[in-house]
């Protein structure tokens, strides 16, 4: 077969990436691909585009016993637990007990400019003399704005993450929150929906990178409400 | 974006500390992604046991090849979804049961189309190609079991996936 065919190649980085490609002309193709740059290329824009059709299929979660799998496979060890159900009720109740921040509820400062309007959610600190994060929505919500505006606390090894508490909800990560700078933080269809239902936000304290297991694992030391949409 | 999708920056900075040789970033996007991954897998594999056995050599995967990932190139999520397919279509011959013809019958009971102009219509509509490309990628099927499937001649499945693809291709380009 010829591969020096620009078209020809595209058709089997095409048919590669959807899986009709099989067999030894697969494998062929394969090599290809280690090969050459320009044929990587093309697979990875046809994986980008099929990809969308993936989107539609509900997700599965995996029985408990797969991680520690990957983990003794890679690592030589049980690593660590297997993601655990959410603890939120427990920390409830730590709340209530342990809230040493205080949540300074900004109040509703409206901008009321030119779209897309840009709405003050929560300051975000752990007392009112020292607000460390700002968070700006942009309405009709697709964006989140955070930005350090005081000195953020020190947790070595650690993470800030934000969640969304939608009323009578699970708690929904918003991400990580910045160690300096400002974030712009795209909404997912998922976080959208959560923010829109929320009364309040949260800042829990998480292994680095985040939260292992999708829900808040660490102490939460801030919690603040937010104002409904409008 | 659909519910539930992961942040694609996120992921790419979790696949960067992958690289770096970070194991809690696996961790981490273990948990943001094995859901989708696996539902991927499970429509593919048919079996609960050998979907949840090609996850775990997807993340393996995942941890040794982190630092291919270009994120230039392609997109974080439909790089980790495209090794779980990878896998499932290296893995079908061995794994997935024979598919029976009820069963791929079951699968797109809509598509029994009796009557050449109602199919001809559907293909004129293009859904039919849609379908073909759904059931090859969705379902990992193969051009034959996709002409099973539709009750077409393998050779016209080809060239409906080949003329789809290139109106595909077009579609990108404008």
């Amino acid at each position: 077969m010829n591969y020096e065919r620009p078209e020809l190649l595209d058709r089997l980085a095409a048919e590669y990436a959807l899986g009709t490609l099989r067999g030894r002309a697969r494998r062929r193709f394969e090599r290809l691909c280690v090969a050459s740059a320009a044929v990587r290329s093309a697979v990875y824009r046809w994986e980008d585009h099929w990809s969308a059709m993936s989107r539609t299929l509900p997700q599965v979660q995996p029985s408990a016993q797969v991680w520690p799998a990957v983990s003794r496979r890679l690592f030589g060890d049980a690593g660590a637990a297997p993601p655990r159900a959410s603890r939120w009720r427990t920390w409830q109740f730590a709340l209530a007990a342990t809230l040493v921040a205080l949540a300074i509820i900004a109040g509703l400062i409206v901008r009321q400019q030119a779209p897309p309007a840009l709405q003050t959610l929560a300051v975000l600190g752990t007392d009112s003399a020292h607000p460390v994060w700002r968070l700006e929505r942009r309405l009709p919500l697709a964006a989140l704005t955070i930005e350090v505006i005081g000195p953020v606390p020190e947790a070595a090894g650690k993470s800030y993450e934000l969640w969304a508490l939608p009323r009578g909800g699970t708690p929904v990560s918003l991400g990580l929150l910045p160690a300096a700078g400002s974030a712009e933080r795209t909404l997912s269809e998922r976080q959208r929906r959560a923010l829109l239902a929320a009364d309040k936000v949260a800042v829990s304290v998480e292994p680095a990178g985040g939260s292992p297991t999708g829900s808040p694992t660490g102490p939460i030391v801030i919690v603040t409400g937010v104002p409904a949409p409008g | 974006m659909t519910p539930n999708e992961p942040d694609g920056a996120e992921l790419e900075a979790l696949l960067s500390r992958c690289a770096a040789g970070d194991r809690s970033a696996l961790e981490t996007l273990y948990a943001r992604v094995a859901p989708i991954l696996l539902a991927v897998l499970l429509r593919m594999l048919r079996r609960r046991d050998a979907a949840e056995d090609a996850l775990q050599d997807v993340f393996v995967s995942v941890w040794q090849r982190a630092r291919q990932f270009d994120p230039i190139r392609g997109r974080a999520l439909a790089w980790l979804v495209s090794m779980a397919r990878y896998r499932a279509i290296d893995l079908q011959r061995a794994a997935r049961p024979a598919l029976a013809l009820s069963e791929v019958s079951a699968l797109e009971p809509q598509l029994q189309s009796e009557d050449p102009a109602e199919a001809s219509e559907m293909l004129g509509s293009g859904a039919l190609l849609w379908r073909c490309l759904m059931l090859a990628y969705q379902d990992g099927l193969t051009h034959s079991e996709i002409a099973r499937a539709v009750n077409e001649p393998l050779g016209t499945v080809k060239s409906w996936v080949r003329r789809s693809l290139i109106a595909l291709r077009r579609c990108l380009e404008s």
